[in-house]
This record gives C-alpha cells, sequence and structure tokens, in this order.
C-alpha cells in the first residue's frame, strides 16, 4: 500500500510540480472538507497542470474535489470520498480583457475583487455580485451558480458566461460556447457547466460578458410596516417602466443588521443610469413607495457594503437559498421567521425569486433537528411552484439531518444521472457531493 | 424508404385523419425550410394536437427505429427542418395555445406552435413583450425558436432566447417525458433547460414552454446615420458601445443591400451612402434622450452623412422599413444567394469588411450586408445564379473563406440561425476533437437511439462519438517509477 501511495505521489508531483503538491500533514488537515482530509493538496499553476493532475486520478480510481476561495465548501452533501482537493486559486490570470467588446477571458481562480479593479478604469463590470462573496473566485461562482442583488438588471451566470473551458474527469481539456457575445454554435456547454459545481469537468477558464456600469447610482431603503407591504411595493416597481438595478427584500433581523432603523419589513432599491433618468426613477419611486404606506429612508453610500456583510459566518453559520416565485417571497419570509429561530435573517433578489435564510449560531447549536424541520416547512411552502430550499451553508450536522438540495423531478434527476455518468464515470470529480449524491 | 405499413397504422391510431399527411403531393410541401438547398421530404408528416400523441409518435419511432424530423413553422435557414434520412417529421403547429400568462411573475407557458409575435400580441395591451424577435416573428413558432435558439434586432440588449426561457416539456429521444426547469428560475442540479435550447430538436421533442415577459420599456428612440463609407460606420458602432451605451438594436446595412433596396420599395436613404446604421434605443424617457444624443453625436464624429432621428411612430417605422425588406430586396441583385450567420468580435467589424471585400473580389461574386452590427453578428447575402452551376460553387467558396476568416478573428459560425444540416461540417472550425466529443456524448444521453433529428447540429463521422475521442495528456516522462 505505502508503495502505491509513495508512486501516485511520484505521478501526482510530476503532473503538478513538486513545490506545487502538497503532503504535510497540517496543510493537508487545513484543506479538510466536512471533517475528511485529502491526501494531497494541489495547487496548479496552469491549465497542464489540472489536466495532468485528473488523469492521474482518473487512473488511480481518485476522488478530487476542486476549490476556489473556499466559501462554498460546506455546499450539498459531504464529499462521499476525497483524495485530492484541486485549489484553483493560483489560476488568477485575467487571459484577455477586450474592453471595446465588453468581453473578458480570465483563468478560474481570478476574484471577483481582482476582476472588478482591472475593469473599473473602463468603467465596466461583471455584475455577479454574491453576498459576501468579494474574495470569491470567478470559477466558483459560476460553478455554484451563486448571484446577487444586480441578478434584478443582469440576470446570473447564464446570461453572462458566453465560453469556458474545462478538464474532464480523465484530464481531458475541452471548451464550449464561444468568445463573443452572441453565438449558437452547437450545444450550449457552458449552459451546462453553470451551478455544476465541477461534477463534469473542472472550470479553469471562463469567457464572460461584461456591462458598462451606470455613471450613477441611487440607493435607497423604503421600510413597511408589514410583510405583504413590502410584496405589494416590489410588484409596483417591477410593473412600472422604472428598471431597478438592485431590488432586494429585507426582514427586520437583517435590516437590523444593516444598520437601517427598525421595521417589520423593508425593500432596498437602487437604480442606475444618466443623473435625469436616475432623477426620474427616484420620484417615481417614492410615488410608488407612498401607494404602499412604505417610508422613505435615507441610507449612506455604504449600503451595499453593509448589507454584503450582514450575514457572517460566525453568526449565521447556516444560510439557506430559496427558489420561489417574485410573488412569493414576502410569504417565504414569514415561514422562514415562523419555522426558524425568532431572529433569522431573510433577505433576497425579488425580481429573480431568490431568497436567502440565515438562522444564527445560537439557534444552530445543538437545534439541528429544529433547522431541519424548518428547511422541511419551507420546501412544503414552494413545493407547489416548483421552487427549492438549497442549504447553501451549514455545519455537516444539519446536511446529514436534512437533504441538502432538496427534491428533483425523477426524470430530470435521470437525465442529470445520466450526464454524471456519461461524463464521470468513476466519480472521479466532486464525489458524492452533487443533487441526489451525484 | 418507405415505412412499413405496421408503422403507417399505427400512426393513423395515434393521429387524427387530418394529423397525417401521406400522399407525395403533401409530403413535399415538407421536404425543405428556407434554406432550400437541403431537401428531403419525409415518409409521413404527423401533425399532433396532444402531447400525449407526441409521446406515442416518439415511442413508435424509437420502436421501429424510424427517424423523426421536428418542425415548427419551417422558417428555418439551416436545413434543419427536412427529412434527408425520410422518416416521421412532426410538426408542432396545430399546438399554439397560449397556456398561461402569469404577468405578476413576469412569464407565459405556451404550446410550442406558438407563432412568436402572438404572445406579444396578447400581453402588450397590458405593457408587456416577449423580448425575442427574429425577423420571422410573424410566422415563426416559438417552439422553432427555441429548437435554434433565434436571436433578432434586439437581443443586442436582451439576450437571445435561451435568455428567456425558464422551463421546458419535453418527449427525449427515449420517449420519456420530462419537466426542465419552470417559473422558479432558482433550482439545484444541472441547467437541462439551458442545454436543451438550441439543441435543434435533436434531444426530443418540446410540448409546452415556459418563457420570460419583460416590461415594455417606457421610450423608444430611433436614428439612422449613413455614412460613405462601410467602416466609419463600423468605427460609429465600436465607439457607441465602447462609451457605455447598450442600444436595444444596432443594424447595419451596405452599400449592395442600400441599392437594392433603393431600386425596390426605397426607404429614402441618401443616395451616396454607403453604409446605413440602424440604432434603436429603449429604456427610461430620460435616458433614451440622453443616449440618443450621444450616439447621434458620436456618428457625426465618425463622419456620418446624415443622421436622422424619428419623431414619432410612423417615422420610427418608415427608418426600420428597409431593415425589414432586405432579404426580399436580394432579389433584384440576384436570383438566389447563400446566407451567412457568422460572428466576430464587435471591435473586429471594420478589418472583417475589409476582408469580406477581399474575398468577394477574390472570387467575383457579389455580396450585400444586413447584420446586426451591435453584436458583431454578420449576415452577409452571398449573390449567385442558380442556372450557372459555376457561380454556386465560386459563391461556396466564398463562404467558407468568409467562416474561416471570422473563426480566425476569434468568432462563430453561427450567430443566431444555428448549424442544422447546412453548417454541421463548419463546426470543427470552431471546435476541436474533445469538444465536438463532449457535445456528442451529450446527445447520446437524450436520445440514445440517434432517432431525433439525425445529422444535424453535429458533423458526422464514421465513428461518430467514440471517433473523435481526444487523446488524453501524457504523463511527463519519469513520472512513473
Amino acid at each position: 500500500m505505502a508503495v502505491t501511495a509513495r508512486s501516485v505521489s511520484e505521478a501526482l508531483r510530476g503532473a503538478v510540480g513538486a513545490d506545487r503538491l502538497i503532503v504535510d500533514p497540517a496543510a493537508l488537515d487545513a484543506a479538510a472538507i466536512d471533517g475528511c482530509t485529502p491526501r494531497w493538496l494541489a495547487r496548479p499553476q496552469a491549465l497542464e497542470h489540472v489536466a495532468a493532475v485528473l488523469a492521474v486520478a482518473t487512473d488511480e480510481r481518485l476522488a478530487v474535489t476542486p476549490r476556489g476561495s473556499g466559501s462554498s465548501l460546506t455546499l450539498g452533501h459531504p464529499p462521499a470520498r476525497l483524495d485530492i482537493v484541486l485549489d484553483l486559486r493560483d489560476l488568477d490570470a485575467v487571459v484577455q480583457y477586450n474592453p471595446d467588446d465588453l468581453t473578458v477571458t480570465v483563468q478560474a481562480g481570478v476574484t471577483r475583487t481582482a476582476l472588478a479593479e482591472r475593469l473599473a478604469p473602463r468603467r465596466q463590470w461583471l455584475p455577479l455580485d454574491p453576498v459576501d462573496g468579494a474574495a470569491r473566485t470567478v470559477g466558483g461562482i459560476v460553478a455554484t451558480n451563486a448571484s446577487g442583488p444586480l441578478r434584478a438588471r443582469y440576470g446570473s451566470a447564464r446570461d453572462l458566461l458566453l465560453g469556458v473551458r474545462f478538464v474532464q474527469a480523465d484530464g481531458v481539456s475541452t471548451w464550449g460556447g464561444a468568445r463573443v457575445v452572441k453565438s449558437v454554435s452547437g450545444y450550449d456547454i457552458p449552459k451546462l457547466m453553470v451551478g455544476s459545481l465541477g461534477t463534469l469537468g473542472v472550470l479553469v477558464e471562463l469567457t464572460l460578458r461584461l456591462h458598462p456600469m451606470p455613471e450613477m447610482e441611487t440607493t435607497r431603503v423604503v421600510t413597511f410596516s408589514t410583510v405583504d407591504g413590502a410584496q405589494a411595493f416590489v410588484a409596483r416597481v417591477l410593473d412600472s417602466t422604472v428598471p431597478p438595478l438592485r431590488l432586494e427584500i429585507l426582514n427586520a433581523a437583517l435590516l437590523s443588521a444593516c444598520g437601517a432603523p427598525p421595521a417589520p419589513a423593508a425593500v432596498a432599491v437602487s437604480v442606475g443610469s444618466v443623473e435625469p433618468a436616475v432623477r426620474a426613477a427616484e420620484k417615481a419611486l417614492t410615488e410608488l413607495a407612498r401607494a404602499e404606506d412604505g417610508m422613505n429612508t435615507g441610507v449612506g453610500g455604504d449600503f451595499w457594503r453593509r448589507y454584503d456583510a450582514a450575514m457572517p459566518a460566525h453568526t449565521y453559520p447556516v444560510i439557506l437559498k430559496v427558489g420561489t416565485l417574485t410573488t412569493a417571497v414576502a410569504a417565504t419570509m414569514r415561514e422562514a421567521e415562523r419555522v426558524l429561530a425568532p431572529d433569522v435573517a431573510v433577505a433576497g433578489c425579488a425580481p429573480a425569486g431568490v431568497v436567502r435564510v440565515g438562522v444564527r449560531a445560537s439557534a444552530a447549536d445543538g437545534v439541528v433537528p429544529g433547522i431541519a424541520a424548518g428547511v422541511r416547512a419551507l420546501r412544503a411552502l414552494v413545493a407547489e411552484s416548483g421552487g427549492s430550499v438549497v442549504i447553501e451553508r451549514a455545519p455537516r450536522q444539519v446536511r446529514e439531518a436534512v437533504e441538502p438540495w432538496g427534491a428533483v423531478e425523477a426524470a430530470s434527476l435521470a437525465l442529470m444521472r445520466a450526464l454524471k455518468t456519461e461524463f464521470d464515470p468513476l466519480r472521479i470529480l466532486n464525489a458524492g457531493r452533487f443533487v441526489g449524491g451525484m | 424508404m418507405a415505412l412499413a405499413p405496421a408503422v403507417v397504422a399505427a400512426l393513423k391510431e395515434i393521429l387524427e385523419p387530418d394529423g397525417l399527411v401521406l400522399t407525395p403531393e403533401g409530403r413535399l410541401v415538407y421536404e425543405c425550410d428556407m434554406h432550400t438547398l437541403y431537401k428531403g421530404a419525409p415518409d409521413a408528416v404527423a401533425l399532433p394536437r396532444r402531447a400525449e400523441q407526441v409521446v406515442e409518435i416518439v415511442r413508435l419511432c424509437r420502436r421501429e427505429r424510424v427517424p423523426i424530423v421536428p418542425r415548427g413553422a419551417g422558417t428555418g435557414l439551416i436545413g434543419g427542418a427536412m427529412a434527408a434520412r425520410g422518416g416521421v417529421m412532426v410538426g408542432m403547429n396545430r399546438m399554439d395555445a397560449i397556456l398561461e400568462i402569469d404577468l405578476a411573475n413576469r412569464c407565459a407557458t405556451v404550446q410550442p406552435g406558438l407563432i412568436n409575435l402572438w404572445l406579444t400580441d396578447a400581453v402588450k395591451g397590458r405593457g408587456y413583450f416577449f423580448a425575442p424577435d427574429p425577423s420571422s416573428q410573424m410566422v415563426s413558432s416559438i417552439g422553432g425558436n427555441i429548437s435554434t435558439n433565434a436571436g433578432g434586432p434586439h437581443c443586442l440588449k436582451y439576450g437571445i432566447t435561451t435568455n428567456h426561457v425558464l422551463g421546458l416539456e419535453m418527449v427525449t429521444g427515449a420517449g420519456e417525458v420530462v419537466r426542465l426547469g419552470g417559473k422558479v428560475a432558482e433550482r439545484p442540479g444541472y441547467d437541462l433547460t439551458g442545454l436543451a435550447v438550441g439543441s435543434e430538436g435533436t434531444f426530443g421533442l418540446v410540448t409546452a414552454v415556459t418563457v420570460r415577459l419583460l416590461r415594455a420599456p417606457e421610450a423608444v428612440k430611433t436614428a439612422l446615420a449613413s455614412f460613405a463609407s462601410m467602416e466609419a460606420a463600423a468605427e460609429a458602432v465600436s465607439a457607441i458601445i465602447a462609451a457605455g451605451m447598450v442600444p436595444a438594436a444596432m443594424e447595419m446595412l451596405d452599400e449592395v443591400m442600400i441599392r437594392a433596396i433603393e431600386a425596390g420599395i426605397g426607404a429614402g436613404y441618401p443616395k451616396d451612402a454607403a453604409a446605413v446604421l440602424l440604432i434603436e434605443l429603449d429604456g427610461p424617457r430620460a435616458e433614451v434622450e440622453i443616449h440618443g444624443e450621444r450616439a447621434a453625436e458620436l456618428c457625426r464624429r465618425h463622419h456620418a452623412l446624415d443622421v436622422r432621428v424619428a419623431r414619432d411612430d410612423a417615422e420610427r417605422a418608415l427608418l426600420w422599413k428597409g431593415r425589414k425588406e432586405a432579404a426580399g430586396a436580394v432579389g433584384r441583385l440576384a436570383p438566389t444567394y447563400l446566407l451567412q450567420d457568422a460572428v466576430v468580435p464587435r471591435s473586429q467589424l471594420p478589418r472583417i469588411m475589409r476582408e469580406m471585400a477581399a474575398i468577394a473580389a477574390r472570387h467575383r461574386v457579389l455580396i450585400a450586408n444586413v447584420f446586426h452590427a451591435g453584436d458583431g453578428n454578420l449576415h452577409p447575402l452571398i449573390c449567385y445564379d442558380d442556372r450557372v452551376p459555376a457561380e454556386l460553387e465560386r459563391a461556396q467558396r466564398a463562404n467558407e473563406e468568409l467562416l474561416a476568416a471570422c473563426i480566425a478573428l476569434g468568432g462563430s459560425v453561427s450567430g443566431e440561425h444555428g448549424i442544422g444540416a447546412d453548417k454541421a461540417k463548419n463546426l470543427p472550425l470552431q471546435y476541436g476533437d474533445a469538444d465536438l466529443n463532449f457535445m456528442y456524448r451529450a446527445r447520446r444521453v437524450f436520445d440514445p437511439d440517434h432517432l431525433m433529428n439525425p445529422d444535424k447540429l453535429l458533423p458526422t463521422h464514421p465513428a461518430c462519438g467514440e471517433g473523435f475521442r481526444a487523446r488524453r495528456p501524457t504523463v511527463p516522462a519519469g513520472a512513473w517509477i
């Protein structure tokens, strides 16, 4: 056994370079996922390294979990097997930035912040802004289909990913999509890779559509005496000709975490455009708010930074991501407050129907059954409309007590399994973590 | 290859008497889509009215190993809806109901045979619209739009069909009914909806679709600028994009096209114009006004001969008139043409225009251009006379060269029409063996027996599937003990 392990180590060293294969026990412990300690930690610096590591993994039947910033390592099931953690953070090059085409090609390990800094001088942005995600990598955001408030205007990763290079489980480097903003040639493989958690291939290079940043942006928080008032205001905004840049619904706990005046519910809305259009939108929003008895609250310019930091992991170790109808965001918020801890924090992108529920540590400690029951109750609420509740972040015990992804329609799941079996029959990639334990 | 009598009998059992076309003259109607170079009449045409019939047709054909070719309105431009191998064509036109409109959640569920524009017609009174607007939208079906992932002039701002599809109900090639996605966009698992849109009927037959509806913008402004050269116009396009504006549409016509249109319906373009740029902005009124002024100024700075801004809907319609009639006007130039759909990075428009002129001269063909300049999606119409055999050959050579030139600039072989039978052979320009192999294997998951629209979308290969299998990287020498 020891001889085999040594020769596999040699092979991996050959694949990624001796200084990029870490076997130091302390480093391996630090790279553990859900208590599973890998046997190797590889830090590839080139796409070829990723391919070579996966080729060895397939030959040796080793299970590989790719990672970026590590923000989503507790997304999904605990790993069924784990031999190699593939840390992609050193794949951090901006390969090609074409400001005149509003496209950029980056390696998967580029962080959102690093990319934003690169794009800012041309007043462009990649409008994928998952909450608390400044340090997240672009590859990780796409692989987990993470989105944030800007989804209201710009859509999600599926609307922004144009092309993708990924390495299949057996080490074959593969490209899907295009480097131009419009292409329908062949199957839309980028769509398949968004949210796939690297289970069909490890994402290594991404070509993305960029957007111009609005010249001017304003934000207001409108508070309501009832949750239904917030829902009605959302409906009015969406039925108006004001295109919101962000339109987030917040419950009382999240509102106070953002330092805003207390209220049972609120909507944070920002608009962005040229100045006269922003002024006109502001005026329209004031009237729409008044129609629902909303109170306009001035907020500081750093509201979204506070919003971003409002559900830190140490305070909210459990976060649920609920997918529901736009018309059901308030009902979701109310149900979350009812079935989970009293000071549960709720916020979400109302137009997209994505609601995040944070459960406080005090509630999470030793009350796993309560959280599991809460998840089930929320699932029952959204089931009829085809909604979902995914455990985005939680200690292992919670995800063992309740299915972290929820049910997927049987015929769809069968197709997903067939795809997984086709492309990763040995279950090399992220073994067991994805939907249905794939 | 005629169908076995038992298959015909089974189809008669499944379908209403008027839902099955078997006569030679009846089948001839279905021998091609709008790319008339590719012809193949099916052995039978099934016109189901209910999803259950679709399921039975697919299961029957699978049992009998009969190819299935889906068809919408037949307005495709890629030879997608034609039955080169015979088999059963399934025309979805009769399944054209609007099943649900849910404005509060900004979506609708419809059957695939619904005409694109009818959906917008159904909701525009309440201030909403369905964004994908292929030029065929008055006649093309939403199912067909989904199959080819159709675009249109306004996808510069709004995205192509896939950006507006939330869910599909589909009968796969394996005869299974699946519901992919739905009104709720956020859901765990692979985005099979995204993978299925644009699969050109190779995965299965779509029986219901949930699409997004958008709130109509407050204001629309249309401007038309003419230029003395194509390059100046292309540079104006780049300048507008670089200035941080995303117009709803930016369409360009070249000199050949302008002449053809003026000789026909006449759109009142300046006589000395060698390029016409149509710019449409929509959104909040104040934004549209300011961006309109800025775009006009950028056109003038790039030596526009003339910039006209429509003052009302009638003028707006007039500015669009030439663009909408363009394809028809080409009939004045030549009996027929090859229509290209390649894409280049939009910053490369001036360069590809120069290369296109050189290619046209080299092969002695006339190329007319009408295209979606804002996103770099070209539509050169390569004219030829089909009564002169050598002309088609020259046109085809020019076509291939132009495609290669677009790919060399980092482009794509198709921006919005799709691949079908026409461009399958061109896919290897854009994709390597491993990439095509991946697509092949994805197809097999949905259609294990390769009965759904065979020979479309992917190049055929003597050993398709495994034959494409790429080699793995070799481990560096000396790595093994």
